[in-house]
C-alpha cells in the first residue's frame, strides 16, 4: 500500500525538535474502474468504514442514541439500512456490531460517527483495513454465484440485506444496495488477490 | 455440511471453526473445595458419544458468534442450533 507523507509540524522530544508526519492511507485499488459487458466493477472513491459495537449492559442506550443521531433504527443482523439523509449506509454485521459505510475524504471517519451517535458506543475506524469492490450490472448476480457461497437469489438475499462470508479463501462482506448492484468488502491486505479472484469470475460469464 | 444459523440462515460449514465440547461452557469455580479435581475433569476429561454430541462452533468468517450445535457424530445430521451467549446466561451467567 502506498502512503503519502508531509511533515506538518516540529514536535519537541527530549532536547531535540523533530517533525511529526501525518500518514495518509491510500486505498490500495484507488481509482480502479472497468467495464466488463454489461457489468461495471469500480472501487469506489473516498470510501469511508467504521464499526460500532455496542456496549455490554448499554445496548438500548447505544440503539437510541443511532438512531437519533442517522435518523433510522440499527436493522436486523444480516440486513441493512440508507440513513434519513439518505448519505450514510449502517450495515448490521452481529449481534453487537455495526459498520457504518459513507463517502468521506478525510482520515477521521470514527470521530465523525462518535461525534453523531454522541460517544454512546465503541467506534473503531476501519477504513484502512478493508477495500471495496461495487459491481453492478444485469448479470453481477451471474458472476458472483460462481464464488459467493451465499445464496443471492433476490428472495433469499434481498436489497440492503448483508452478509459476512467467504470467497475463494479470503473473508468477503457482501450488500446488495440495488436489484444488480452489489458491493463487496475484503481485506486490504489482499486486495489484489481479492480484485483478481472477482475479476475471473467476470471473465467466466462474459 | 450446513450449520442453520439461527440469526443468519444456513451457512456452509467452511465458514466455521469447531471448538469441541459445549461443557467448556460450564467453567468450574476455583474457590471450591475440590476445584482442582473439578478442573482436571474440566480441562481434560471429556465424553465421547456415539450420537447425539453437544459441541462448540465459531463462526470465524461470519457474524463471529459462538454457537453450541447438536451435532450426531455418527450421522453428522444438525437437530439445534443455539446462540452460545444464549445457552451461557440459561445457565446463569451474567454475561
Amino acid at each position: 500500500m502506498s502512503r503519502l507523507s508531509r511533515p506538518t509540524l516540529l514536535i519537541q522530544k527530549g532536547s531535540v525538535f523533530v517533525a511529526e508526519y501525518t500518514l495518509i492511507a491510500e486505498p490500495p485499488l484507488a481509482g480502479y474502474d472497468e467495464t466488463f459487458g454489461d457489468m461495471r466493477l469500480v472501487a469506489p472513491a473516498d470510501f469511508a468504514l467504521v464499526s460500532i459495537a455496542l456496549p455490554l449492559g448499554r445496548e438500548d442506550k447505544a440503539l437510541k442514541a443511532i438512531k437519533t443521531g442517522y435518523g433510522v433504527d440499527l436493522p436486523e443482523v444480516g440486513e441493512s439500512i440508507l440513513s434519513k439523509d439518505g448519505k450514510v449506509r449502517l450495515l448490521r454485521m452481529a449481534q453487537d456490531q455495526a459498520f457504518v459505510m459513507f463517502t468521506h475524504s478525510k482520515p477521521d471517519a470514527a470521530q465523525v460517527v462518535s461525534k453523531k451517535i454522541k460517544d454512546s458506543a465503541y467506534v473503531t475506524d476501519q477504513t484502512d483495513v478493508w477495500t471495496a469492490l461495487h459491481l453492478s450490472g444485469p448479470s453481477s448476480r451471474r458472476a458472483l454465484e460462481r464464488i459467493c457461497p451465499i445464496d443471492l437469489d433476490t428472495e433469499a438475499f434481498a436489497e440492503g440485506h448483508v452478509a459476512r462470508t467467504v470467497m475463494e479463501h479470503l473473508g468477503v462482506v457482501i450488500l446488495r444496495d440495488a436489484a444488480d448492484s452489489f458491493v463487496l468488502l475484503s481485506a486490504s491486505s489482499s486486495a489484489g488477490s481479492f480484485l483478481h479472484a472477482v475479476e475471473t469470475s467476470i471473465h467466466n460469464v462474459t | 455440511m450446513i450449520i442453520n444459523h439461527p440469526l443468519l440462515g444456513p451457512r456452509d460449514a467452511a465458514e466455521f471453526v469447531y471448538l469441541g465440547d459445549a461443557s467448556l461452557i460450564d467453567r468450574p469455580d476455583w474457590q471450591d473445595e475440590d476445584a482442582m479435581d473439578q478442573f482436571h475433569a474440566y480441562g481434560y476429561l471429556r465424553d465421547n458419544p456415539a450420537g447425539e454430541h453437544k459441541e462448540l462452533w465459531y463462526h470465524e468468517q461470519g457474524d463471529r458468534s459462538w454457537l453450541v450445535v447438536t451435532r450426531n457424530t455418527l450421522t453428522h445430521e444438525i437437530t439445534n442450533v443455539e446462540i452460545a451467549r444464549d445457552v451461557a446466561r440459561a445457565r446463569g451467567r451474567d454475561k
